[in-house]
């Protein structure tokens, strides 16, 4: 399988040789990878592989067992998520978990606290201009928005904290196919406005439309890194999906 | 004879209900079941008597110093019994370590006070018989805690950040809040209410070392019945209780108390688990 | 860490327990020569708090299968001591009883009253059970402290007075001594055995307990009737040696006291908790300046044994006298030894399921599913995350109950069981994430698969009975025969928590198979295998199913499932997606695209 090697000048986000775990379970295993700032990676393979765990390794939600993660030159390794996200390393976690007793303000409010309160209010509206479909539902509770609104919700959390680079897991899981496009639309223009982003996606097929880059991860490796136009090859992801069974 | 039922009932409902306030804030950003909530109320009554009554510094001094002792024991609460114990997976641990707390300040308390019950001051002087001080000091606290406790979630963003933990600790880290701190917060917090409880009751439970223990099960029992992480069943449930006990004192006579109390904490607990205002989380939208 | 029988390590080829067996008996033999031998060298004093300690240790060895074994966390124990001690007492001097007739009505009460604080065990977990057995103890005093016509009320009244030559302080020690060992035989018994094991993984692998059909209810009564037996005879003893009793003596105090010594001395342990009560007995009277600090000293100890030493005194000695082969690793399997285990397993049955639908909320993780796996096959499930395959898995198990549609294993109808029959039935499963219990060695963990086929009743094995060693000898031959099939032989000693994550997948399925099971079904067991582990599974595979076993294999390696199966399904979105032979399954152009996700 051609796996080359991630881009190591220039990289915002480098993981190198991160290994972690559950306790005595092993999920990942050596992984390399990269993301350039502007960059859109998408992160793919089959269910089980490890790819959230990845994130949460990333981001400090769960300990390393070994290898290093550096953010803009920094080594953030040992950092809490909390203290990842104050150097702009923002993790949108998957199943649109927002906080269901308080209202979508108050849930994109809790998300700028760490900025000086004059400034909330100004990332709050700017999360709106993004979401016009929340910003009718301000005042309502988040708990009783739908899916695809939750799940734009916590992205906008993400904006608001504007983030040099955004890990989002599976953004677009459980939504009907329209509330998709929109979610990876608002994705793709994270590179306009210079963040990167490295997303976990299972609709697969789409996320290669946007993204730069792919990362194939299985079983805990990585085993395919390449451009996004290389893997949309046919034959390309089967094979680094389904392994060496695979009849050709 | 019914109407001191009701006020006497109702006076050591609210501390019941304040300690069950306590119990609730502990729970609400750690999900642990403290045994420590009656030791608050034993500081709240003794350190109070001991600041008012032996030291006799002014009132508002007093009141500050108990409650001040009590934060210190809450600080020292989530840090030494709780924090450790939360990254296990066995979920016990917490109820051996915050039972090792309660002990600990109730011996120390025991040892420097000494293991007789003594007065507690008359904070104001207000009132007499059954409109004595006594009796509404304790509700009045118990309304203006409960109250504050509401505005403090619904109003306040630091309020919506509590409610956030309490609801979903790894989305809030996620998020960037500081979940560590606040729950260091939560537990002095807690210390307070919880030393609230036994400062304005003090004039009718006494300065007691065993205090704790009395109160660490009669304050828990609102909380069985209301379901842990509900105020409000909290309160119902306290005033049902005070009153409960203070019939069932005139009626059966006072050493039955306790049966009386078991029974119905058991009923309870075991027809609804979860209480009857059971949810999680104090759920306010 | 349970010595195994001299018998067994005879038999079995596993590595021996060097050292620890002898080593223990002289030890025993030791202090039971120095308890017999005290009263000769030192004085009355001495002697009392000596006859205090063994009254304490015949509650406390009670305790300690409460405590300790089932994970129930008692607090208000002292209940039970004072129920004892009253008992005894008003007998005696009330109604004129006996002194020993006057003990085993003590041990009545207390095994009726230590039934009831059992039941709340049943519903209510931790805290909930812990602060109702405080509510317990508190209304015990104050019933003593009220019903003054039959208690005496605040004055008390006097305790039970043994016959002579036991009314003498030297003859109460020596009773309070033939109590205490009597105490510790039980204890000794029951922890020893499969009740103890089964309490151990009540109490740390609920689940898997479940599984291997350990009827969890009847447990955990049985077991704190005993405990409350020994807590009200202690009681009786109690009384007798105060000669006088009164509301103050049963204290909260003293009840913490008790739990302390158990938890010092570590839970799931015998030795520990016994130097446990003997310390903190002997503490506050070697140390006079103590006496007032020993409650806050008891409660610092209970602190930092939580903290810092969680095994207690126990795990500190096992240190020092218990060697395990270190680093001897994994073996290759022996599959032939399977043989040996499966030999005359169940007759052969076959799974059904006819279109069984589930459903939480308004997710259809299954959506009419049907399914049939045949003795003597292999049948692989497959598909991608959230299709609904460990959902499937968990209601064959019994852990999930279908909505609609049928499960039929053999002739018996599953929805209507529950899951803790599942093992009766033949039915054994592993799990995605390993449930072993951690603190019972390799050994005794597979022993656990074969619960349910002990047949000796537990007060039959509480007072020693021949047939439950007997039994527990045949059990850990089988247990041994197959640790050695998958290549576990030589880790049997060490701690289920000190495997790696794959040797703890493999003991699962050791465990399964010592169950004799009709059907296994296998739960991702290749997940973070090597490349030569897959291989190894894979031929243990293949040689149960080569016994008739049935098997029904969940997996996301599809190597290893086209390679070993004889028939794949593939679920989707809770529906099968395609079913057939493995060569036909895997060109699948649908099976290919729901992988993909596309």
């Amino acid at each position: 399988m051609p796996t080359l090697a991630p881009e190591r000048d220039g990289a915002l986000l480098m993981a190198s040789d991160l290994s972690a775990g559950y306790g005595a379970i092993r999920v990942l295993q050596q992984v390399n990878l990269s993301v350039r700032a502007g960059q859109v990676v998408a992160l793919v393979g089959p269910n089980g592989a490890g790819k959230s765990t990845l994130l949460k390794a990333l981001s400090g939600m769960i300990p390393k067992t070994s290898g290093t993660v550096s953010f803009g030159g920094q080594d953030i390794t040992r950092l809490t998520t909390q203290a990842c996200g104050r150097l702009g390393l923002v993790h949108v976690i998957e199943g649109h978990r927002v906080l269901p007793s308080l209202t979508v303000e108050e849930n994109l409010l809790l998300a700028a606290l760490d900025q000086p309160a004059s400034a909330r209010r100004a990332r709050v509206e700017e999360a709106y201009r993004v979401f016009p479909e929340i910003a009718e539902k301000r005042h309502l509770g988040a708990g009783s928005l739908s899916g695809g609104q939750q799940q734009m919700l916590v992205i906008a959390q993400g904006i608001v904290r504007q983030p040099r680079l955004l890990l989002l897991d599976e953004p677009s899981a459980g939504l009907a196919p329209v509330l998709i496009a929109r979610v990876l639309e608002v994705v793709a223009a994270f590179r306009t406005k210079g963040t990167a982003v490295l997303l976990v996606e299972q609709a697969v097929e789409k996320a290669l439309h946007i993204a730069d880059r792919v990362y194939v991860l299985v079983h805990g490796r990585i085993v395919l890194a390449t451009d996004a136009q290389s893997a949309r090859a046919p034959g390309v992801l089967e094979r680094a999906y389904l392994g060496a069974a695979q009849p050709s | 004879m019914l109407v001191t039922i009701l006020v006497a009932g109702i006076a050591i409902g609210a501390i019941y209900a304040m300690i069950g306030l306590s119990y609730n804030m502990m729970y609400s950003t750690s999900k642990v079941v403290s045994f420590t909530p009656g030791q608050l109320g034993m500081i709240g009554a003794v350190f109070g008597a001991w600041f008012i009554g032996v030291l006799e510094v002014p009132l508002w001094l007093g009141f500050l110093g108990a409650m001040g002792v009590a934060v210190v024991y809450g600080f020292f609460t989530e840090l030494v019994a709780v924090r450790p114990v939360l990254k296990s997976i066995e979920q016990h641990l917490y109820v051996l370590t915050t039972l090792a707390a309660a002990l600990m300040i109730q011996q120390v308390v025991a040892i420097w006070w000494g293991t007789d019950p003594r007065p507690f001051p008359t904070l104001f002087g207000l009132g007499a018989g059954l409109a004595s001080e006594k009796y509404w000091l304790p509700v009045v606290a118990c309304f203006l805690a409960f109250i504050g406790l509401e505005l403090f979630y619904r109003k306040t963003l630091w309020g919506a950040a509590f409610i956030a933990v309490a609801e979903d600790a790894e989305a809030s880290r996620a998020l960037g809040i500081l979940d560590v701190r606040i729950r260091v917060v939560s537990y002095c917090l807690a210390g307070f209410i919880g030393a609230l409880a036994g400062f304005m009751g003090g004039q009718l439970l006494l300065a007691f070392f065993a205090l704790g223990a009395t109160l660490t099960f009669y304050g828990f029992v609102p909380i069985a019945m209301g379901g842990i992480g509900s105020n409000r069943g909290a309160l119902i449930g306290g005033f049902f209780l005070g009153i409960l006990q203070q019939a069932a004192n005139y009626f059966v006579g006072g050493v039955f108390v306790g049966v009386v109390t078991f029974a119905v904490f058991i009923t309870v607990l075991l027809l609804v688990p979860r209480g009857l205002f059971g949810s999680a989380v104090a759920r306010r939208v | 860490m349970m010595p195994t029988g001299l018998e067994a390590i005879a038999s079995t080829d596993l590595p021996p327990l060097t050292r620890q067996r002898p080593r223990a008996l002289w030890a025993a033999a030791a202090v039971i020569g120095l308890a017999v031998l005290l009263p000769a060298g030192v004085n009355q004093y001495w002697m009392q708090i000596g006859t205090l300690a063994f009254v304490y240790w015949v509650l406390i060895a009670g305790l300690d299968l409460i405590i300790g074994y089932a994970g129930q966390l008692a607090v208000g124990f002292v209940g039970l001591l004072a129920i004892g001690a009253y008992t005894a007492s008003i007998l005696c001097e009330k109604a004129s009883w006996p002194a020993f007739a006057a003990l085993a009505a003590a041990g009545a009460a207390g095994a009726l009253f230590g039934f009831l604080v059992g039941l709340p065990s049943l519903r209510l977990k931790g805290f909930y059970f812990a602060m109702t057995t405080l509510g317990f103890s508190t209304i015990v005093t104050q019933v003593a402290l009220g019903w003054e016509r039959l208690t005496g009320g605040g004055i008390g009244l006097p305790g039970p007075i043994f016959p002579a030559p036991l009314d003498s302080p030297v003859g109460f020690y020596y009773l309070a001594l033939g109590m205490a060992l009597l105490a510790t035989y039980l204890l000794r018994n029951v922890a020893f055995s499969n009740f103890g094991r089964g309490l151990v993984a009540v109490r740390d692998a609920e689940v898997a307990a479940e599984a291997m059909g350990v009827p969890i209810t009847r447990l955990k009564l049985v077991t704190f009737t005993l405990s409350g037996i020994l807590a009200g005879m202690a009681g009786a003893l109690f009384a007798a040696r105060q000669t006088y009793i009164t509301p103050d003596a049963f204290t909260f105090d003293l009840s913490v006291l008790f739990f302390i010594m158990v938890l010092i001395g570590g839970r799931g342990r015998i030795v520990g908790p016994m130097i446990g009560t003997l310390i903190l007995t002997l503490l506050p009277e070697i140390a006079a300046p103590l006496v007032m600090w020993s409650n806050f000293l008891y409660a610092v100890l209970l602190l930092l044994v939580v903290l810092i030493v969680p095994g207690g005194i126990a795990a500190f000695l096992e240190r020092l006298f218990v060697k395990t082969a270190k680093g001897e690793g994994l073996e290759a399997p022996a599959p032939e030894r399977l043989n040996a285990v499966l030999g005359q397993h169940a007759s052969p049955k076959v799974l059904t399921l006819q279109g069984v639908a589930l459903h939480f909320g308004g997710v259809r993780a299954l959506d009419g599913v049907d399914v049939a796996v045949w003795p003597g096959t292999v049948h692989g499930l497959i598909g991608p995350n959230g299709s609904g395959k460990t959902t499937l898995l968990n209601a064959v198990s019994g852990f999930y109950a279908a909505n609609s549609g049928r499960i039929v294993f053999g002739e018996a109808d599953l929805a209507a069981r529950p899951s803790a029959d599942r093992a009766a039935l033949g039915i054994a499963r592993t799990f995605q994430t390993p449930r072993v219990v951690g603190n019972l060695s390799v050994l005794e963990n597979a022993m656990l698969g074969a619960y349910r086929q002990f047949t000796t009743s537990f007060p039959a094995v509480a007072l020693g009975s021949r047939h439950g060693v007997i039994e527990d000898c045949a059990i850990r031959q089988r247990a041994a025969d197959a640790l050695a099939a998958v290549g576990l032989r030589r880790l049997a000693h060490l701690r289920a928590e000190q495997l790696q994550h794959t040797e703890q997948r493999l003991l699962e399925i050791a465990r399964c198979l010592v169950m004799q099971p009709s059907i296994l079904l296998l739960d991702e067991p290749a997940a973070g295998l090597s490349h030569d582990e897959i291989e190894h599974l894979q031929a243990l595979i293949e040689h149960i199913r080569s016994l008739g076993v049935a098997i029904l294999l969940v997996e996301h390696h599809a190597d290893l499932v086209f390679q070993v199966s004889d028939e794949v399904t593939v679920l989707d979105v809770g529906r099968v997606l395609a079913h057939g032979a493995p060569a036909e399954v895997r060109i699948n152009p649908e099976v290919i695209n729901a992988y993909l996700g596309a």
